[in-house]
C-alpha cells in the first residue's frame, strides 16, 4: 500500500485552497460577477431616469463621487448577499468548519474572494458610469486617483461585509438584515471614500484635507474593522 | 463548559438592587437640581445679557441662542451616558463571548436598551438646540453624521435580536455586533477634533467651561449616570424574574 504523507498544511495554502475554491466556483458559474454587473448596469440606468432633467445643468463633476460610490455601495451589497448564500445551499460551510484549520483563514479568503469580485464589478461599471455621464464634463487631471479610495473603500467594505454576511445568513430576511447592517457600519468608510473620490475628480485644493486626509481615515478604520471582524469571526462562524 | 472555573453571574437581588432606590431618587433630585441651576445661577456665555444682543466669538448672537444654550446642560451628559452605557453593553458582549453565559447577554441586552434610551434623549436635545442656534432641523456636520449612525446600529442590534431564533446564536451575533457598535464610539467622540465643525466646538480648546458651567454639567452628569444605572438594574431585574418564570415554567410542563 502506498504510503499517504500526512503533514499540516501551511495557513498560507489553506488560505490559498479556500480562495481557489470561490475563485474556481466563480469562473464556471459566472453568477456573481455576471448579476453584479448587471446589477451595476441597471443602478446607472436608474441614475439616467433619475438625473434625465437636470443633467444638463447640474454640476454632474461634483456630484459623481458621490453617485459612484452609491453605485458601488449597492453593487457590493448584493454580491456579499450572495457569497454565503450559496455556501449553505450545499452544505458546503459545514464541510470547511469540519477542517482543523483557523477560523479567521475562512474569514480572510471569504473577505479576499469578495474584494476581488467588488474589483472585477468596478473595473467594468467605473468606465461605464464615466461614459454615460461625464463623457462632456471636465475633471481635474488628477482624475486617475480615484483608484487610491476606490481601493481602500472596497477592501474594508469585503471585510466588514463578509463579517456581517456571515451573521446574516442564519437570519430571517436575509437580505434586508444585510443591509440594515451593512450600511451604517461601513458609514464612515463611505463618508471618508466620497469625500476623497470627489476631492480626485474636482481637484480640491487643499489638496491634504480633502484627499489625503480622509484616506488615513478611512485607512485607519479599515485596519481596525478588519482586525475586529478576524478576532471575532471564530464566533461568528462557529454559532 | 463553564463548570471548571465559576464565573459570577449577575442576578436579580443582589447588592446592586439595594443601591435602585437611593439612585433613582438621587439621581432625579440631582438633574432637577442641576435644571434649576441651569436656569437659575449659570449666567450666560461670556457674561451676556439677556436684554441686549452681545457677541461671543465673532458672532452676534440674541437672547434665543444665549437661552437655547441651557439645552446644553442636558444635551452633552445625556450624550455621554449614551457612550457610557454602549460601552457596558460591549463589555458584556466581550463577557459573553468568553464565558457562553446567556446571563452576559440579558445584561447586554438591557444596557444596549439603555443605550438606545439616551440616543434619543441625545437626539431630542440635539435637535432642538439645532432649530434653535441655527435655524435647521438638520444638518449633515460630522458629529451630526455620525451620532445618527450610532443610533442605526443601535436600532439594527434590535432588528438583529428579533430575526434569530436560536437564544445561542442570537446571543453570540448580538455581542459581535454591540462590540461593532462600540467601535463608532471613539469615532464620534473624536470626529470634531479631526474635521472642525461649525455646529460642535471642542469644549477644552475654546478656553473650557467656567467654573459655574463645569459644576452644572457635573451636577446633571452624574444625576444622568445615577438615573441610567437605575434604569439598567430595574429592567434587568424585570428581565431576570421573566427569565426565571419561564424555566419554571417549562419545568411544570415537564412533569
Amino acid at each position: 500500500m502506498a504510503r499517504v504523507p500526512i503533514t499540516k498544511p501551511s495557513t498560507f495554502a489553506q488560505y490559498a485552497t479556500l480562495l481557489k475554491k470561490d475563485l474556481r466556483r466563480e469562473f464556471r458559474t459566472r453568477e456573481m460577477l455576471t448579476s453584479m454587473g448587471i446589477y451595476a448596469l441597471l443602478v446607472i440606468i436608474v441614475y439616467g431616469a433619475a438625473l434625465a432633467l437636470t443633467v444638463r445643468d447640474l454640476d454632474i463633476v461634483r456630484m459623481s463621487g458621490g453617485l459612484l460610490w452609491a453605485l458601488i455601495v449597492f453593487t457590493s451589497l448584493l454580491g456579499l448577499g450572495r457569497s454565503f448564500a450559496h455556501e449553505k445551499e450545499q452544505g458546503c460551510l459545514e464541510g470547511v468548519l469540519l477542517v482543523p484549520l483557523d477560523r479567521s483563514v475562512v474569514f480572510l479568503a471569504k473577505a479576499t474572494s469578495s474584494f476581488l469580485f467588488m474589483l472585477a464589478v468596478e473595473v467594468v461599471a467605473v468606465p461605464l458610469f464615466f461614459f454615460f455621464f461625464m463623457t462632456t464634463a471636465a475633471p481635474a487631471p488628477t482624475l486617475g486617483l480615484i483608484v487610491v479610495p476606490l481601493f481602500v473603500g472596497t477592501l474594508g467594505m469585503a471585510g466588514i461585509g463578509t463579517m456581517l454576511s456571515t451573521i446574516t445568513m442564519n437570519t430571517r430576511a436575509r437580505d434586508v438584515m444585510l443591509a440594515v447592517l451593512f450600511i451604517p457600519i461601513v458609514f464612515p468608510l463611505l463618508y471618508a471614500c466620497v469625500t476623497a473620490t470627489t476631492a480626485a475628480i474636482v481637484g480640491a485644493d487643499p489638496w491634504t484635507d480633502f484627499f489625503v486626509m480622509p484616506l488615513v481615515l478611512a485607512g485607519g478604520y479599515d485596519i481596525v474593522m478588519l482586525l475586529v471582524c478576524w478576532v471575532l469571526y471564530d464566533f461568528v462562524v462557529s454559532a | 463548559m463553564a463548570d471548571s472555573k465559576k464565573v459570577k453571574l449577575p442576578e436579580a437581588g443582589q447588592w446592586p438592587d439595594r443601591m435602585l432606590v437611593p439612585a433613582l431618587a438621587l439621581g432625579a433630585l440631582l438633574t432637577t437640581t442641576g435644571f434649576l441651576l441651569a436656569f437659575f445661577w449659570v449666567a450666560p456665555v461670556n457674561g451676556a445679557k439677556l436684554s441686549e444682543p452681545v457677541m461671543v466669538g465673532d458672532v452676534t448672537v440674541t437672547h434665543v441662542q444665549l437661552l437655547s444654550q441651557k439645552i446644553f446642560y442636558f444635551h452633552m451628559p445625556v450624550a455621554i451616558v449614551s457612550f457610557v452605557a454602549l460601552a457596558f453593553a460591549a463589555y458584556y458582549g466581550l463577557r459573553f463571548l468568553t464565558t457562553r453565559q446567556q446571563r452576559f447577554d440579558t445584561c447586554g441586552r438591557v444596557a444596549m436598551e439603555i443605550t438606545l434610551l439616551f440616543v434619543v434623549f441625545t437626539m431630542a436635545t440635539g435637535d432642538l438646540w439645532t432649530r434653535f442656534e441655527w435655524g435647521v432641523w438638520w444638518t449633515w456636520d460630522p458629529r451630526l453624521t455620525t451620532y445618527l449612525i450610532l443610533m442605526l446600529i443601535v436600532i439594527a442590534y434590535f432588528v438583529l435580536r428579533n430575526a434569530v431564533d436560536d437564544p445561542q446564536r442570537r446571543a453570540t451575533y448580538a455581542s459581535v455586533l454591540s462590540i461593532l457598535a462600540f467601535v463608532d464610539v471613539p469615532i464620534c467622540f473624536m470626529i470634531t477634533r479631526v474635521i472642525p465643525s461649525s455646529v460642535h466646538p471642542v469644549v477644552a480648546r475654546e478656553g473650557g467651561m467656567s467654573p459655574e458651567m463645569a459644576i452644572t454639567v457635573t451636577v446633571v452628569m452624574v444625576g444622568m449616570m445615577l438615573v441610567a444605572f437605575g434604569l439598567y438594574r430595574l429592567r434587568f431585574r424585570q428581565a431576570r424574574l421573566a427569565e426565571r418564570v419561564e424555566a419554571l415554567k417549562e419545568q411544570i410542563e415537564e412533569r
